[in-house]
């Protein structure tokens, strides 16, 4: 809990402790045989949970309740002071880490977490996601879906004006849609291939049609940051300014507007007073300064020249030196993505070229022996310790447990993957390599900024099954290519900014995924290896679990494909799952940064105050 | 005149060959900036995407392109992003990186010639060894390394200067300089080492000469003799060194500005490397040449200015 909630919490007079106490018994006491967890039909199902239902969710799911879920339900608002000190504006500076500039804002072509944190600042879109990542109305206020699950329609916000003082209405959105919907103009086209139409039933309404249900669309699809393809752009502005103007300081409907924007020196966000919700922003003013490098970043915030870190992770090794520092705020919550190594199955010892029987039956190939191995005997808990510091939790799939309600919290003990070294010799000495010999050195691809984790993976297996790895160690733009031609034996490669099962299982786990070595049938891969039918990992009911989990609006139906499907990969390893990255806020203390705002991978700045 | 012309259109076929050499190099190094700008998005998208920057055209058409645009003075837009103008991320970055390597050249120059001439004119004395040892450190540490050393002590600890940023000389003069002070010695202070080692060495020189004995028994007072007549002498070698130290001054910014999170020139080219954003890696090694180059053809033409005995007919 962090050092804000605290104090709020000490804050609380005997009866509101009293009144979170009786929620958290509420959300516990429930019959674990009865399938809806003591809520009725109509509390689970629309277009989004309440509260309540949503705790009771949770608890249900075996997921530990915070404070910040108590507090909101509890109905208790924030104390008076610390009200107060959130109503005192001011000019925070933040420092974006590990990268050289925030090379754009215009929501068709980011292509990184770091600027969406900043765009969803700027920009809005239909729905946003709470700290539960539940979807919340933005520009909508309230939406309904019909009967079959394929048309929606969303009735806007009134009175919303945009950063140049036009008027925004349902014109907008579609203009958005039909500008996101095109290849050539958005890299996000094919988050919008299940919405055949949008159109605007009247100024402030808009209704859009789905292909096929989908459970994902709040919460991938329309939202703000995560979404992009449909965060809400001005025509007109695009129009006037022209696409490179417009990425460096997009028009917007958001708490803030961008007043200046130098790549590589940085970005002005100051507050919009004309904002839809007034008591929102409450800074005003925002500088957002890249900083590449891991030192002089560190020095930035612990001299007070910058006042809260986002961008790229934090350097792992110096959380224990900010935790340290009693100027320094450090708040730690599971992270929105899974980190892996990738397994070639198309390269000896471990190929495997169908996937589709049975774990057991798989069992009896050396391949898959040798995967499953590798697997096995990597030692999560002491990967985390030594490569990085402690900050992350063990993984075992796609699935992340920022997701909470579909995080299957049980996996480490199910999961074929966990650690069992003794079990992995076996497995390669079965496989003809006992005690490792006669194992081929196998090259580890990573990327430069990856290469101190690789270092670590290379000692684990070195110790635990006397094989070789070497290090390859290649730009991002290389590596990107050998993982689409499927040109590598083992690649380290993760994913970030995943939401929705969805963002872990459509994108990487499917046979068409889109991180499912795309390029592997290249002319000049055929000529040499033939038509392959699949890159990293291919499973016929994997495939059908992801179809139907993703058209599937019952979170609790859903939760149950979501899980098995995860199950599966985890146990079939489509890839060695590593960890899960831990997600870390650094503020100074000066920053107030409510629990509200505290979702994970983005920092939205509308409710921070300084002072 | 004659060969006035001939210079220009040796220079001009220089800056032609770096160009193209740059052109096909870069595509020749692996690693697809289309692929990099979709990793997190729709690789189905990338033909889409090249077929709009032009990168769907055999290399050479590609080429032929980018001689056209570049001759009509257009270097093309960022691959990346908001696509800006390379011209204009160059003309941003410009300023930042002269700025820099101003303030690095300044200290380089008044640390390495004093500490240069109070060496040699303390030959063998404890100073003389003391700085001998500093020219010697600052030679073998990398200016990113001084360049963190300096934040943890002048930024974390004193509290003297900012840790990191560049305000432009429009925000007041004494903010210019509060922001370059810490780069500008990370940058500088090799350089200022390798400077006092060549004036120590020119000095002693000179100061062995025999006019510097005459002046000496003439009774000149021993200021007068160090900086009239050996300074003066020494300092030739000096300064031919500080014209090229300059150019690499440029360089040396590069690694310093990501240091200090500063965009300058070399930031930009370090970036569009490891982006493989063509046009703008391209444009900014194009720039460098046509510099570097017509630097060198001014330096040439300056010597008959210089010197009259000079004659290029």
């Amino acid at each position: 809990m962090n050092r804000h909630l605290r104090r709020i919490i000490a804050s609380l007079s005997p009866q509101q402790k009293a009144q979170i106490e009786e929620e958290r018994r509420r959300a516990y006491d429930f019959d674990p045989r009865d399938p809806l967890f003591g809520l009725s039909t109509d509390e689970l199902s629309g277009p989004q949970l309440s509260r309540r239902s949503f705790l009771r969710l949770v608890a249900a799911s075996g997921g530990t309740l915070s404070m910040s879920h108590l507090l909101g339900a509890a109905g208790i608002v924030l104390p008076q002071a610390a009200r107060a000190a959130a109503q005192s504006g001011g000019h925070l500076i933040c420092g974006w880490a590990g990268t050289a500039e925030i090379t754009t804002l215009d929501p068709a072509v980011i292509n990184a977490v770091l600027q969406f944190q900043v765009a969803s600042n700027v920009l809005s879109g239909l729905t946003h996601i709470n700290a539960d990542l539940v979807a919340e109305g933005d520009l909508a206020t309230d939406w309904s879906v019909s009967e079959d699950g394929l048309v929606w329609t969303f009735n806007l916000r009134q009175g919303v004006t945009w950063h140049n003082g036009d008027a925004f209405s349902a014109a907008d959105v579609v203009y958005t849609y039909n500008r996101s919907k095109n290849p050539e103009n958005s890299i996000h086209y094919g988050n919008l291939i299940n919405v055949l139409d949008v159109v605007a039933l009247d100024d402030l309404t808009v209704q859009l049609t789905l292909a096929r249900p989908q459970a994902s669309l709040l919460v991938k699809t329309l939202e703000r940051s995560s979404g992009r393809a449909m965060t809400i752009v001005n025509g007109n502005a695009i129009e006037s300014l022209g696409l490179q103007e417009y990425g460096l300081k997009p028009i917007g409907t958001g708490p803030f507007r961008v007043t200046e924007h130098q790549l590589g020196q940085g970005v002005v966000l100051e507050r919009f007073d004309d904002y839809y919700d007034p008591a929102r922003p409450v800074l005003d003013k925002v500088t957002i300064i890249p900083i590449p490098e891991i030192e002089p970043l560190a020095a930035a915030i612990e001299t007070g020249d910058i006042h809260l870190i986002g961008g790229n992770a934090v350097a792992a090794e110096l959380i224990d030196r900010f935790l340290g520092n009693p100027d320094l705020v450090v708040d730690e919550i599971a992270g929105n993505g899974f980190q892996s190594v990738f397994v070639n199955p198309w390269r000896e010892p471990m190929q495997v070229d169908d996937f589709n029987p049975s774990v057991d039956e798989l069992k009896q190939q050396n391949g898959f022996k040798v995967r499953l191995a590798l697997a096995k005997a990597f030692d999560r808990e002491r990967f985390i310790q030594r490569a990085l510091f402690g900050r992350g939790v063990p993984g075992f799939g796609t699935i992340n447990p920022a997701m909470g309600f579909y995080f299957d919290t049980a996996i480490n003990e199910t999961s074929e993957q966990r650690f069992d070294v003794e079990a992995a010799q076996a497995l390669l000495a079965d496989a003809g390599f006992p005690n490792g010999e006669g194992f081929p050195t196998l090259k580890l691809l990573t990327t430069p900024a990856g290469r101190r984790a690789a270092e670590v993976m290379v000692d684990i297996y070195r110790n635990n099954l006397n094989i070789n790895l070497e290090l390859d160690v290649k730009d991002f733009t290389v590596l990107i290519e050998d993982a689409f031609r499927m040109e590598y034996d083992l690649m380290a490669l993760g994913s970030g900014g995943d939401f929705d099962p969805d963002d872990g299982l459509v994108d990487w786990m499917q046979t068409s995924s889109r991180f499912n070595g795309p390029n592997r049938n290249d002319d000049d891969l055929v000529e040499k290896f033939g038509e392959r039918p699949f890159g990293s990992f291919s499973d016929a009911y994997v495939d059908e679990l992801i179809d139907q989990q993703a058209v599937t609006a019952d979170p609790e139906a859903r939760k149950v494909l979501v899980q098995e499907a995860n199950q599966i990969t985890s146990d079939k390893v489509a890839s060695i799952f590593t960890h899960h990255l831990t997600e870390i806020l650094v503020h100074r203390a000066e920053v107030t940064y409510p629990a509200e705002s505290r979702i994970v991978g983005l920092r939205d700045l509308d409710r921070a105050s300084i002072g | 005149m004659r060969y006035f012309v001939a210079r220009v259109i040796q220079a001009l076929i220089v800056v032609w060959a770096v160009g193209t050499l740059v052109f096909f190099m870069l595509r020749a190094v692996p690693g697809d900036p289309i692929q990099a700008l979709l990793a997190d998005v729709d690789p189905s998208a990338a033909d889409a995407i090249r077929a709009k920057l032009g990168l769907d055209q055999p290399v050479f058409v590609q080429y032929l392109f980018w001689m056209r645009n570049t001759l009509a003075g257009d270097l093309g837009q960022s691959l990346y992003g908001s696509h800006q103008a390379v011209s204009q991320q160059i003309a941003e970055a410009i300023p930042r990186t002269v700025s820099l390597a101003l303030v690095a050249f300044l200290f380089s120059f008044t640390l390495g010639l004093t500490a240069g001439i109070v060496s040699a004119v303390k030959r063998d004395s404890i100073l003389d060894y003391g700085l001998n040892l500093a020219a010697f450190l600052g030679i073998s540490m990398p200016s990113f390394w001084i360049g963190i050393v300096l934040i943890i002590v002048f930024a974390v600890n004193l509290r003297m200067f900012p840790a990191i940023g560049y305000k432009p000389i429009s925000a007041g003069l004494d903010q210019w300089l509060r922001y370059l002070i810490l780069p500008g010695l990370a940058v500088g202070l090799p350089f200022s080492a390798s400077i006092a080692r060549l004036t120590r060495s020119a000095m002693l020189e000179v100061l062995g000469q025999d006019y510097i004995t005459l002046a000496r028994s003439k009774g000149l007072n021993e200021r007068r003799v160090i900086f009239r007549h050996a300074l003066r002498n020494a300092l030739i070698p000096v300064v031919t060194v500080m014209g090229i130290s300059l150019a690499l001054l440029f360089s040396g910014s590069v690694v310093v500005e990501n240091v200090f999170a500063i965009k300058g020139l070399g930031r930009v080219l370090i970036q569009s490397i490891l982006n493989r954003d063509y046009p703008v890696v391209q444009g900014s090694i194009l720039l460098v040449a046509v510099l570097l180059v017509f630097m060198n053809l001014a330096v040439d033409m300056l010597y008959r200015l210089i010197d009259p005995r000079i004659s290029y007919d």
